[in-house]
């Protein structure tokens, strides 16, 4: 696994522990591609909250056109999302 | 500034202002000339009218009965017996129904006219005429008082957000039982620290329910419940699933069981006496378990009328929603909204399901008039870059109402661009008088940040450090003369200690709210939060105890205080924060943490979840123990500590001052 990838997964799974499955993110997300939505790994709500996490932590900006369940519903596909980001710079 | 609602320049200035015409066919300029006709005195400006209905309170309240047209029996004659807030009674020789008042035909809304409408997140839907709405009130009615429920019971319900639940609260209601709910996702310990407290003899409960697309069953917490309620003689379930209330060791009906036998339709509505209670509420106190909020029929019925006919300017035909679930009192002020002829619109489920917009494609669906919501949605759909007006067609939006937590003021010019050119509502009070001391006026601007006015009959004021009342600067938002609305009591407080304690101790003979408010000049009102140590997170109130009770049963930890910090970043703008001290040896390690979160989630609630947990030495403390939450709060807030002088451990403030997880971004 490419270290960016694993480093933003990395956060991605730490902000779920912490906001909403309390230690239990990794056993939940069992496939980095499988859907959150689905699975009730998150919330629309949720997306929103995590979003403005990620624009925080790596200073990028997210256009919010772009939150499409193709985009955006995964654990895979958000962090290949930041990964293609023209702003992002690493994970600091 | 337009007369029709258009906005201003931007500029400082108000962001609507009320067509002259429209305002004058409103329900409040109806109320003040007849008013003016009735004492021979007009007075159509606002702010001389508001002093009027607080100087002559019995006046207005008399006058208000009269023109609202509730029905009752009795003497109305004397309309409040004392002059204390803490004891006064309104009408204590007046009797009538809750129900009735709700169910019966009214000018514009007759039987045939729409009383509900609901659909839930998965597209169920259900639409009652009040014609309908009242047989099958009566008919469950009947069922309960076969079943032998009778005046002065309790019953507890874990509710839905739907018809079914309105219609069980009103057939017990109507047999002078007090209702008391709680929504189908709070947690077994929350639920049990509020219904064991009542002794209930009936139990309603759902069996699940649906959040983002998924059934949650809570079957496991309803038999937890049953088991810890002795009193317990029923359940009824208020879905159709042959599994609700299994194994609860109790009988179980269905409402359509109950409702098999019709009642005789025509029959006289018993009444109660206008104090009888209707509604217990709970409310987080800073200790203890929650408080047992205990209120009357008449109170609540003639505080709701006021706020919704004069003040909101519904009428028959309107159709009011409120983001709300059966646990949060906008649920029994939603309610209460029948008793005008408006139509109660309900929605079960999650707000973002089954798309990120569906509360404003459910409004347009349903041809919502007046739409409530919250601070913490609105930051959401800011945050998230939706405009509602692209999304469905709202051209039968009249108002927005939002209370809960403070609305800022960048939300208004937000929902103008946004949602649409009408007002924006501030209204705040609560669950400890089921309605309001500040909200919306047809008749006034609406200011950025700020509810247009006062309550009418309610006699608010802002006290400043020195205790006597300020006008544009901070003060704690006080009632100086009774209201009908107060509670009658709290519950297991025989000598109305607790009552006391917690409004009426901090500045003798004036109810002191908990809030800090801001009163203009202008006569409006900008809420600044909680004053003392409730917390606020996302609009709902918690106690800290509920937090620090959980947190302090992990062996690792010592003491607990859970806080909450202003943080504009936040949906609702502020976000909770729990500090806690370790055992000698322990460490507050990340598993740990997450630990503590997930305990609490199951125990209480996703939103006694803190946002922080962090370690800190020690707590603040005075001379003689007692912790001090608020001088941390002063210090998590950046600002000036009050009572330095009274703390033994000043240095602890340090602390907490330099914690790198407690700094604000």
């Amino acid at each position: 696994m490419d270290e960016q990838y694993a480093k933003l997964r990395r956060i991605v799974i730490d902000w779920l522990d912490d906001q909403v499955h309390f230690g239990e993110a990794e056993d939940k997300v069992t496939d980095d591609e499988m859907s959150f939505l689905k699975n009730g790994i998150l919330t629309s709500l949720g997306f929103v909250s995590l979003i403005v996490h990620l624009e925080d932590l790596l200073r990028i900006r997210i256009d919010r056109k772009a939150l499409t369940r193709e985009n955006f519903d995964g654990l895979g596909k958000i962090v290949r999302y930041v990964l293609a980001h023209p702003d992002f710079k690493g994970v600091p | 500034m337009s007369g029709n609602g258009e906005p201003g320049p931007g500029t400082p200035g108000p962001i609507w202002t009320p067509d002259p015409a429209v305002a004058a066919r409103s329900g409040l300029a109806a109320f003040q000339a007849w008013c003016g006709e009735r004492t021979g005195r007009n007075r159509p400006d606002w702010q001389a009218f508001q002093r009027w209905s607080v100087a002559s309170f019995r006046d207005f309240w008399a006058l208000f009965l009269e023109w609202s047209g509730l029905a009752f029996g009795g003497d109305p004659s004397e309309v409040c017996r004392g002059d204390a807030v803490e004891t006064a009674t309104f009408f204590p020789d007046l009797r009538l129904s809750y129900a009735e008042n709700l169910l019966r035909p009214l000018p514009g809304a007759g039987d045939g006219a729409e009383a509900v409408r609901f659909a839930d997140e998965a597209g169920a839907r259900e639409v009652l005429a009040r014609g309908e709405l009242r047989r099958r009130v009566r008919a469950v009615a009947e069922g309960l008082r076969r079943l032998g429920l009778r005046e002065g019971d309790r019953v507890v319900a874990i509710a839905r957000n739907d018809a079914a639940g309105n219609v069980a609260c009103l057939a017990a209601t109507s047999l002078g039982a007090a209702w008391s709910s709680v929504s189908p996702d709070i947690g077994t310990g929350a639920v049990l620290a509020r219904f064991t407290q009542l002794d209930p003899t009936v139990l309603f409960c759902c069996g699940s329910y649906p959040y983002q697309g998924v059934p949650r069953p809570i079957g496991d917490r309803v038999r937890e419940l049953a088991a810890a309620i002795p009193s317990l003689r029923q359940v009824v379930a208020l879905d159709p699933d042959p599994a609700t209330g299994e194994g609860t060791g109790r009988p179980v009906a269905t409402l359509a069981d109950l409702a098999l036998t019709p009642a005789d339709d025509p029959a006289p509505w018993p009444r109660f006496p206008f104090n009888q209670p209707l509604f217990i509420l709970f409310s987080s106190g800073t200790t203890g378990a929650p408080k047992c909020i205990v209120h009357g029929a008449g109170g609540t019925l003639l505080q709701h009328v006021k706020e919704h006919r004069l003040h909101c300017d519904l009428r028959p035909g309107d159709r009011l929603f409120f983001a709300t679930s059966a646990g949060w009192m906008m649920w029994n002020w939603q309610i209460s909204c029948l008793a005008s002829g408006i139509t109660s619109v309900l929605r079960d489920g999650s707000a973002t399901h089954p798309t990120d917009d569906a509360l404003w494609r459910f409004a347009a669906d349903e041809g919502v008039t007046a739409f409530g919501t919250s601070a913490a949605y609105v930051q959401y759909l800011r945050d998230a870059e939706i405009v509602p007006r692209e999304r469905a067609d709202l051209s039968r939006l009249r108002s927005i109402m939002s209370t809960g937590s403070v609305l800022p003021d960048s939300a208004y010019p937000w929902a103008r661009d946004n949602v649409g050119r009408v007002p924006v509502q501030s209204i705040s009070g609560g669950t400890d008088l089921v309605g309001c001391f500040v909200l919306g006026n047809p008749a006034l601007p609406v200011w950025p940040g700020e509810a247009q006015c006062l309550g009418l009959g309610m006699d608010v004021a802002a006290l400043g450090p020195d205790g006597l009342p300020v006008t544009d600067a901070p003060g704690e938002l006080v009632c100086r003369t009774p209201f009908p609305s107060r509670p009658v009591r709290f519950w297991n407080d025989p000598e109305g200690k607790r009552f006391h304690d917690a409004y009426f101790a901090q500045n003798e003979g004036v109810w002191t709210h908990g809030d800090r408010v801001v009163l203009t000049g202008r006569g409006t009102a900008r809420v600044l939060g909680r004053s003392d140590g409730v917390l606020n997170v996302r609009g709902i109130r918690i106690g800290p105890a509920e937090i620090t009770t959980v947190a302090t049963t992990f062996e690792q930890v010592r003491a607990a205080m859970a806080l909450e910090q202003a943080a504009p970043r936040e949906p609702g703008g502020s976000r909770l924060v729990l500090l806690l001290v370790m055992a000698p040896g322990a460490a507050l390690d990340r598993p740990l943490v997450l630990r503590i979160k997930k305990e609490l989630s199951t125990r209480c609630s996703m939103n006694h979840v803190p946002a922080v947990v962090a370690a800190v030495p020690d707590l603040p403390a005075t001379f003689n123990g007692k912790v001090s939450e608020r001088a941390a709060r002063d210090v998590l807030n950046g600002r000036p500590v009050e009572n330095l002088a009274a703390l033994r451990n000043p240095e602890s403030l340090d602390a907490i001052r330099a914690h790198p997880d407690l700094a604000v971004r």
